[in-house]
């Protein structure tokens, strides 16, 4: 049963287009009033029914489901990942409408006020090491953000409504996460990508904050949404001094919703919501026996990383896990360690369950394995060990720890591709950006299906904004393949520009590019003109210069999954599905730092003060010449110079005599001192006293 | 520079060689380069108007003296129109006398509080005596909207049974008219007299009458029932209730319903709030649909300590807390109620929280200041909302060591609305009890099923309106304010034009209320008034202060302007002293000649 209403902007709706509707004010709301709607009834009794033989579903939050993951995962440079998984779903919201259990209502009646389809937000600070931590697995694609604030969204409603809810989503988000979102309101900072970003129909809005700072209080409004917040559960280990140390930090908050119908179990409002933190266990204590051997990895407990232990899990949750990764390399490097010390002892390798082997110590004994399946390559997968924080309580907390016992070196799986971005030229003027592509080791297996008509490409995406102000001339656009210029033709496949306006839009450029595949290098470069700005757009602190956003590289033709066997639990852990689902493989760049020229604010006021200085000088010249006459003011001069006044006139004619190189004839003092020198100290007191008033009473 | 003018005369030359340049003048003393100079000063001074009018901030002027005078009387007076019916009056009473001495009552108890909404101007009385053997009737103004006669007797009803609601619906159907309020007066029955107030827009006073003393008796009670309830709504002090008003500008107002569970470590609560939403709160939303537009949410929040102290009390086998620690009770740190997005900037929003306490403060009871423990439980803050302590069955005994899940029960979720109702009505400023004692008798009051009655809804949109223009009021009375005290405050033409239209809208409201119409104009004034106090320029104080005006301007003006004095004066000075050379040569060739 639905009820329509429309706008009608027709000729005999408008008064003969007299009272025209002004689209600048939309949205429309439109209100129905003083209608009665009758219905059928429908039988209470057989819905009673169903509610109380499903009454375990209530039980679970009228369907709200919640549950908490942490995945801890040892880099190869002595560094510890610590990944917080959340994941809060609620069912369709027409049957529940307004009444929340376990889901955050502000979530909620954001998703149904704006129309929010998908949104993902994420506060970064530091930056991704992909050389050293991966950029290949799911996580590194999924989590690994530009620095600052990063905002997409995808809206249910027309295209040309799009902005509007835009613009009130960034409000409405600012508010919500104590940040300032609400810049991404104006309409330079924020683009429409439609080639590479994800597949959309123009109703995709993405914006970038790269100067934002990120601290405890975007934390607190992110962990408000938790039912258990920091209470309980894992994320009680969120200890802030210990959370905000480490080299890298991003929260993320990404929401799904689905309108009921197309499929039952995945419609409603899915959040997910991650913490991402890269820590450098402090080893120090136990690292001094080591500190010959320089390449041991640090042993580390969850205690010794945060502080703190984990108190049980979440009551409200359905599911709380802890999950300890090995990648690929590391278990490829742990088995060749296995193979050469089988030959001196006679000890049988168990794949599974080497939690307590020569290199290392797992403190926990793990309650599932989890082994990576690789179904293309032979080669040595990943482990994730699985632990149950159900049985852990206050009294007997859960701590995790890894102890190692011989030296391992191992390096991630890294993107195809590495990507980096730098500034050229120098002064205030004009400079050019390049983009560099290295290649990696790990390309070297491609897939076979990228060999199109007998060449071998490798497909690459970049979609890079630049805000209006760096003026970048597109046509100046060059590509360097293995260090030779090329044509844009053989590699661009296709491209995609939309040219800044001044004050209006920022400059965006996606290409499609088709690389050969044994290329070692490519590179970009554009040159750009700095563009003047305003004195008001300038941000407080202009000497710092002025980001550009980082660009995004995507390596559509990988997949960043990861393949286990099939198992009833990976069904159940939200961390682990997620880590099945295909994703492209995708890395950003490093953020920009341009320095513009700064203004001089005090400039204004001395061109004022020198204009009217002149004015003033000319003026009085001007008002001399009409009104002086000089004869007669010589003839006073020289009978004044013959009775001789005062001592000053006399030193003035002095003066002047010898300016004018005439002898001066010795005056006669006949003027007594005193009086000269009473009638100076009078003027003297004079001006003092009117110094004295004026600073008592204006001061 | 150094040019001569040819018009100046040459004394030198000229004068006779015995004739002093010093002293004398033979010649006219040229008034050229006085007017030249005396020009220029002249210009500069009339310039300077111009010139500070330029460098003015610009204000619109704000009707200043008309904001006042509405701050200073910000009322509303509906017009009330009453009737008193007299029924089985054997001694027959005239209806004019019987007119006149409600009338008297009526302004002794309204002249003690002259509010807004009372109706102390426009007051219409119509006493209708209706006996078997005949109907005399006083007729105010207009007699169509009155009580016909032999219309009750006509019916033939007992009064004198208990079945109150019967009688309400009866009367309902004889005098339902709108507003017109009436009082019933039967003579007959039992001992004594009984007054009801019913759920429609009437009231009836059964009891026996014999004597000239029992009737004034009857004419204080209908007078009261006129005064107290019908207008006042049952409050004992008066209508506005200043301030509080839980309803938003835009008559919006969004029920956030909590529940609280405190600990979740010792037990889980959930509730089934859709159905609760069906039955218990559509109804009375759907009632006070006139006055406001409500929606409701509601949430379960998990970890949600309270923040004040509670002790264990042997006598009421209870952790008690008492009135005291009342403020310190809702723990804003940790209890997320959060705004609500779904609600607009203007929404009004009441929140209600359940609060299920943890097991080692289980069976919580607030003490009153009586030494009672309340039955409640709960308590209200005005504009904010209510709390209700709802004890978990069987905390007491419940030693189980891992959380359990559990919903309330439908009777729980029963009693713990009943007193959010309550809490509502407080919240309007209403009470809940179903007798009132006033200064002549008790009056018992009948609940409507729908939580309002509807002299009670009559009396919630007049205290609406009053709310509204007082708000608006004093929201532009301190605009107003705020614009005087700040000088170099720039205030563009859209705030003077919104205060415009909001005082008209105010003078709307004045002028529509005394015709019985008391929607919209008075909210309309309320939200322009903020409208115009929340417009984003109004921040935008002048930085350009006095000491920067005197920066910039100095260095033209101050050389200039001294350059100007100094050459008028010296002018001045040598026309005088020339002048005065010349007279005295003129005299002299006079004397000589």
């Amino acid at each position: 049963m639905q009820i329509e209403a429309s706008l009608w902007n027709a000729s005999w709706a408008t008064d003969g287009g007299r009272m025209q509707i002004s689209l600048s004010y939309a949205p429309f709301e439109a209100r129905y009033r003083g209608f009665d709607v009758a219905r059928c009834s429908v039988d209470k009794s057989s819905d009673m029914n169903q509610f109380s033989s499903s009454g375990s579903v209530l039980k679970q939050g009228g369907g709200e489901e919640f549950s908490e993951e942490l995945l801890l995962k040892p880099f190869p440079d002595r560094k510890v990942l610590a990944h917080f998984h959340f994941q809060s779903r609620a069912p369709h919201s027409s049957s529940h409408g307004r009444h929340h259990h376990l889901f955050p209502k502000a979530i909620a009646q954001l998703v149904k006020k704006f129309r929010v389809k998908e949104m993902e937000l994420s506060f970064t600070q530091g930056r991704w090491r992909y050389e050293q931590w991966g950029g290949f697995d799911p996580l590194s694609s999924n989590n690994a953000k530009p620095p600052g604030v990063e905002l997409w969204a995808v809206f249910d409603v027309p295209q040309s409504l799009v902005d509007v809810y835009w613009r009130n989503l960034t409000h409405t988000l600012s508010g919500l996460f104590c940040a300032s979102i609400n810049f991404l309101e104006s309409s330079t900072t924020y683009s429409a990508p439609e080639l590479t970003f994800k597949p959309s129909f123009g109703n995709l809005r993405y914006g970038t904050l790269p100067r934002e700072a990120v601290c405890t209080e975007n934390l607190t409004p992110w962990l408000k949404l938790l039912p258990c917040r920091d209470k309980a559960g894992l994320s009680a280990l969120m200890d802030r001094p210990s959370i905000y140390r480490g080299f890298y930090h991003s929260q993320r908050l990404r929401l799904t919703s689905s309108e009921s119908g197309s499929d039952e179990v995945d419609s409603g409002i899915g959040l997910e919501q991650t913490l991402t933190v890269v820590l450098q266990p402090s080893s120090w204590r136990t690292g001094k026996t080591y500190s010959v051997e320089t390449n041991i990895q640090p042993s580390w407990s969850i205690s010794s990383i945060f502080g703190r232990n984990i108190p049980g899990k979440c009551v409200i949750a359905k599911s709380s896990n802890v999950y300890l990764h090995l990648d690929n390399g590391l278990v490829g490097e742990l088995k060749n360690l296995e193979r050469e010390n089988a030959k001196y002892v006679a000890n049988t390798f168990e794949s599974e369950g080497f939690q307590s082997n020569h290199a290392f110590k797992i403190s926990v004994t793990p309650d599932k394995v989890f082994e990576e399946v690789d179904y293309l390559h032979g080669k040595s997968t990943s482990v994730i060990y699985g632990f149950s924080v159900e049985k852990y309580s206050d009294s007997q907390p859960f701590d995790l720890g890894l102890t190692w016992k011989i030296p391992v070196v191992w390096s991630c799986q890294q993107a195809p591709l590495h990507a980096s971005r730098f500034l050229m030229g120098s002064g205030n003027e004009r400079g050019a950006i390049a983009i560099s592509l290295e290649s990696t080791e790990s390309s070297e297996g491609l897939p076979t299906s990228h060999i199109i008509d007998g060449r071998c490409e490798l497909r690459v995406d970049i979609f890079q904004v630049v805000p209006w102000y760096i003026k970048v001339y597109f046509h100046t656009l060059q590509v360097f393949v293995d260090k030779q210029p090329r044509a844009m033709a053989d590699v661009v496949d296709k491209i995609r520009v939309s040219p800044s306006k001044d004050k209006v839009s920022p400059g965006v450029m996606e290409m499609i590019l088709k690389l050969p595949c044994g290329s070692k290098s490519a590179a970009f470069s554009l040159e750009f003109d700095k563009g003047f700005l305003h004195i008001d757009e300038y941000p407080p602190d202009a000497n710092q210069g002025f980001d550009i956003p980082s660009a995004l590289i995507s390596f559509p033709s990988f997949n960043a999954r990861m393949n286990f066997s099939e198992d009833e639990f990976l069904n159940n852990s939200p961390i682990l599905s997620k880590f099945q689902e295909t994703s492209p493989v995708l890395s950003y760049t490093e953020v920009l730092l341009i320095p513009l020229t700064t203004p001089d604010f005090s400039m204004p006021y001395n061109v004022i003060t020198i204009t009217c200085t002149v004015f003033a000088l000319y003026f009085g010249s001007l008002l001399n010449v009409l009104r002086r006459r000089v004869d007669e003011e010589e003839r006073i001069l020289r009978s004044r110079a013959g009775r001789k006044a005062g001592w000053i006139s006399q030193l003035l004619s002095r003066l002047s005599a010898k300016l004018r190189g005439r002898p001066q004839e010795q005056p006669t003092s006949s003027l007594p001192y005193s009086f000269i020198s009473f009638r100076l100290v009078l003027k003297i007191l004079l001006v003092a006293s009117i110094a004295v008033t004026w600073q008592y009473y204006f001061g | 520079m150094s040019e001569i003018s040819p018009e100046v005369p040459d004394n030198r030359q000229d004068a006779p060689s015995h004739v002093d340049p010093n002293s004398t003048r033979i010649t006219k003393p040229g008034v050229k380069r006085l007017v030249l100079t005396l020009s220029v000063l002249f210009s500069l001074v009339l310039g300077f108007p111009f010139l500070w009018k330029s460098v003015e901030i610009y204000r619109s002027s704000l009707p200043f003296g008309e904001i006042s005078e509405m701050e200073s009387n910000p009322s509303l007076s509906f017009p009330c129109r009453f009737q008193a019916v007299f029924i089985n009056f054997n001694s027959n009473p005239s209806p004019n006398h019987l007119q006149l001495s409600i009338l008297d009552k009526i302004t002794e108890l309204t002249s003690n509080s002259s509010q807004c909404g009372a109706c102390a101007n426009d007051l219409a009385l119509s006493v209708t005596v209706d006996s078997i053997s005949s109907c005399t009737q006083t007729h105010p103004t207009d007699n169509s909207n009155y009580y016909r006669c032999g219309a009750i007797s006509a019916v033939d009803f007992d009064f004198s049974n208990d079945d109150d609601d019967g009688v309400d619906e009866l009367l309902e159907s004889v005098l339902g008219v709108k507003n017109v309020y009436s009082v019933v007066v039967v003579n007959g029955g039992g001992e004594g007299i009984r007054a009801v107030v019913g759920k429609y827009r009437h009231a009836w006073i059964v009891g026996s009458v014999e004597e000239e003393e029992e009737e004034s008796v009857l004419v204080s009670r209908v007078a009261e029932i006129f005064v107290k309830m019908f207008v006042n709504g049952g409050t004992e002090n008066g209508l506005i209730h200043g301030e509080f008003m839980p309803v938003g500008a835009d008559r919006r107002i969004v029920l956030s319903f909590n529940l609280l569970n405190a600990e979740p470590n010792d037990w889980v609560y959930d509730w089934d709030f859709q159905r609760v939403d069906e039955t218990l709160l559509a109804p009375i939303i759907k009632v006070l649909g006139p006055i406001a537009n409500i929606s409701v949410e509601s949430q379960v929040l998990y970890h949600t300590p309270k923040s004040s102290f509670s002790y264990w009390d042997e006598k009421w086998k209870s952790y008690i807390f008492s009135t005291k620690d009342l403020p310190f009770f809702v723990n804003s740190n940790e209890w997320h109620l959060d705004t609500s997005i779904a609600a607009g900037g203007r929404s009004k929003i009441l929140q209600f929280v359940v609060y299920v306490p943890s097991a080692k403060e289980c069976p919580l009871s607030l003490l009153l200041p009586t030494g009672e423990i309340s039955k409640t439980n709960g308590f209200i803050s005005p504009m904010w909302g209510g709390v209700v302590v709802w004890n978990p069955p069987g905390c007491l005994n419940s030693e189980t060591n891992h959380p359990s899940r559990h919903t309330m029960s439908r009777e729980d979720l029963q009693a713990v609305f009943e007193v959010f109702m309550g809490q509502f009505r407080q919240l309007f400023g209403l009470k809940s009890n179903n007798l009132y004692i006033g200064a002549s008798g008790t009056y018992h009051l009948l609940p409507s099923g729908k939580g309002f009655t509807e002299w009670e809804l009559d009396v919630l949109s007049r205290q609406f309106a009053c709310f509204n223009l007082h708000s608006c009021a004093t929201t532009l009375g301190s605009l107003s304010r705020l614009v005087q005290s700040l000088p170099r405050m720039i205030i563009m033409d859209e705030i003077g034009k919104l205060v415009q239209f909001s005082l008209e809208a105010a003078k709307l409201a004045q002028s529509n209320a005394s015709l019985g119409d008391n929607e919209s104009s008075a909210g309309q004034a309320r939200s322009l008034a903020e409208d115009a106090f929340f417009h984003p320029s109004i921040m935008s104080i002048s930085y350009y202060s006095f000491e920067h005006c005197f920066a910039i301007y100095s260095p033209f003006f101050l050389p200039v302007s001294m350059h100007v004095l100094l050459a008028a004066l010296r002018e001045w000075k040598r026309y005088k002293q020339e002048k005065a050379k010349y007279t005295a040569w003129k005299a002299k060739v006079k004397v000589e000649s």
